[in-house]
């Protein structure tokens, strides 16, 4: 197990060095423009160069790399280009709305998901799977952002239930705006529900025919008991992982329906850094938003492997002596 | 009788389907006023003139929402293709590789299919603002890990059968068996595979549209009509109802599409979708390339290798 997760940990280290060298080469400006960005479009030939010296735009590019990454991990993200204010600044006053927003969806979507794949899962085959099948399957088809616009037409335009803009004062926390978190959450939710209630579904099916549930059946468990105490212990590693996914996918939806609304979280900032062409925000937002995501999938790989039963000898021996 | 009532909204959702995609290639060539020219005030309501009204800055919505789908439908297109090309030469040469550092590459790849497409399609378009050659390349290289995986892990699978073998001992070159060998036999693999990728090309490159990046303001996009007209959906909703409609058709009936041409019969539907979406690498929870492919057609030369073998071997 601890091979697992040092294998696992070494895994997500590499991957998010190359995914930072990724986002640096893909992002950094050619160095004339952004030495012209910062002296402004009437600065002379010695400015310019006084310019590059100082932001070391001669170096090569592995040097600048090496030296962003660094101060990265010293916290120093730089400064954005556009408002002059520390990146980290900015990232650390959004980053609490953008995990409120996600950590409610995934809230929710955790919790739904588990009925209706406990409940499809089940019944394999029957009305209620196929419908809720060819639901799921819409909701995926679907993008994000046509889902999210949609209930903005519907739900503020033409209802006028809530609002359609979650934009609240920069010292308030979300918290104290629930109704400006409703349509943002349940955009989200739909985004990544369609998804999840699959993954759930699809374990509970390959749990369902398993010796052990057909065991606690003609021990003459059923319904909600069954599902409860036999199938969702089961089915819960790969459950967790396929959430995790999920989760980490909700991250990519968050930057759409922050946007759509307005949100103030990282990923409406980041979306705004990337029209303004402000790189070292863009930087900055998309290494956290990066690391982020791996660090949620990396939690829910050890989470499986910890609750893989048969990674377990110890539990086995107990669940058969609990059996006989 | 059931069969009959269940394909009538296929066939329709169908037809659907090929229309989208002829307004979207074709709209640009429909008489139509000019997408960019204001033609009146904003949001004018529909009229015998402009049957859609105008759009946020009063152009005329039914010319921007013609000229708004080849970009998108061009680029998913040209995405899916280069990723086959890429996926299919790394793919299969992973596949075969045992241990070494190829299998090392398949391992990060695994990684990287789990991070969210979005993020990482943003990330790299981000570096050259406004170009939709540069959405093109970031939605083929966020798709590329997939590709990867499933053509290595369909590869993999053959890579133990007796005749690969026997071509790899007898000295056939990689590429020989590549060619004869393997590549006939995951071709309905590969196709499906390519499927699912057009299909999450199509989502990806509407939302960076709706996300502001590719070509900048006056160009029409359907992902960004949406985003620019959503203000005033509440009095004028056909600006944004028009995209979007048009989107919500091609996200549907292509997965419809490709769940009837790869699906086998028995499996509940929207499985594939859900291994492309749920991308899960290690515990074969949604391996989206189905069963081994032991009872599969094979290429004319394996097969004679494997009469060959069969012929000669001890066993």
């Amino acid at each position: 197990m601890i091979r697992f997760g040092l294998t696992r940990g070494v895994t997500a280290v590499a991957m998010m060095l190359l995914l930072s060298a990724v986002l640096f080469f893909s992002t950094e400006a050619l160095p004339g423009d952004a030495a012209g960005a910062v002296a402004g479009a009437d600065a002379t030939d010695s400015e310019r160069a006084e310019i590059r010296e100082r932001l070391g735009l001669d170096d090569p590019a592995v040097t600048r790399y090496v030296t962003w990454l660094g101060d990265a991990l010293t916290g120093d993200l730089g400064r954005s280009s556009a408002a002059g204010r520390p990146v980290a600044e900015v990232l650390a006053s959004r980053f609490g709305n953008s995990v409120v927003l996600v950590g409610l969806a995934v809230a929710a979507i955790a919790v739904l998901a588990t009925v209706f794949g406990l409940a499809a899962g089940l019944r394999a085959g029957r009305l209620g799977d196929r419908l809720l099948s060819s639901v799921t399957v819409t909701l995926i088809a679907l993008p994000e952002f046509l889902v999210a616009t949609g209930l903005v037409v519907v739900l503020a335009h033409q209802a006028g239930l809530f609002p359609a803009v979650s934009t609240f004062p920069p010292g308030d926390s979300s918290w104290q705006h629930p109704d400006m978190l409703v349509l943002p959450v349940t955009a989200l939710v739909l985004g990544g529900l369609g998804v999840a209630t699959r993954l759930v579904r699809a374990a509970v099916v390959g749990v369902a025919g398993s010796p052990a549930i057909e065991q606690a059946r003609l021990n003459g468990e059923s319904g909600v008991r069954l599902a409860w105490s036999y199938v969702l212990p089961a089915a819960a590693a790969p459950g967790i992982q396929g959430l995790a996914v999920m989760a980490a996918g909700l991250l990519g939806g968050s930057l759409v329906v922050e946007t759509l609304f307005n949100y103030p979280g990282v990923g409406s900032e980041l979306a705004r850094a990337v029209t303004y062409r402000d790189v070292a925000m863009v930087q900055g937002l998309g290494l956290a938003l990066a690391g982020s995501a791996l660090l949620i999938l990396f939690v829910g790989d050890l989470l499986a492997g910890l609750l893989n039963v048969r990674s377990r000898p110890g539990a086995w021996r107990r669940a058969e002596g609990g059996v006989s | 009788m059931r069969r009959a009532k269940r394909a009538m909204p296929g066939r329709l959702l169908t037809a659907a389907l090929l229309l989208t995609v002829l307004v979207a290639l074709a709209g640009p060539w429909l008489p139509l006023p000019s997408p960019t020219e204001r033609v009146g005030m904003p949001f004018e309501p529909a009229s015998w003139s402009r049957p859609f009204g105008t759009d946020m800055l009063g152009r005329d919505a039914l010319a921007r929402t013609a000229h708004g789908g080849r970009t998108l439908v061009l680029q998913a297109l040209a995405a899916t293709v280069l990723g086959s090309v890429v996926g299919l030469a790394v793919g299969t040469f992973a596949g075969l590789a045992r241990g070494g550092p190829l299998k090392g590459v398949l391992r990060v790849v695994d990684g990287l299919a789990a991070m969210p497409a979005l993020l990482i399609t943003l990330l790299i378009a981000a570096g050259r603002p406004g170009s939709d050659v540069a959405v093109l390349v970031a939605v083929t290289l966020v798709s590329l890990p997939f590709s990867v995986r499933v053509v290595g892990a369909a590869t993999a699978r053959l890579a133990d059968l007796a005749y690969v073998r026997t071509a790899l001992a007898r000295g056939d070159s990689r590429f020989a068996v590549v060619r004869h060998d393997i590549l006939p036999n995951i071709a309905s693999e590969a196709w499906a595979e390519a499927g699912l990728r057009f299909i999450a090309a199509t989502q990806l490159c509407a939302t960076a549209g709706f996300l502001g990046l590719g070509a900048p303001a006056p160009a029409a996009n359907w992902g960004r009509l949406v985003r620019e007209n959503a203000v005033g959906a509440g009095t004028q909703p056909w600006p944004v109802l028009a995209p979007a409609l048009l989107l919500v058709t091609l996200a549907l009936g292509l997965s419809l599409a490709a769940d009837r041409l790869t699906s086998p019969a028995g499996r509940p539907r929207g499985d594939r979708l859900v291994s492309r979406a749920g991308r899960l690498g290690t515990h074969g929870l949604t391996s989206p390339a189905g069963r081994p492919g032991r009872g599969r057609l094979m290429s004319a030369a394996g097969r004679l290798r494997k009469v060959g073998r069969e012929r000669n071997s001890a066993r």
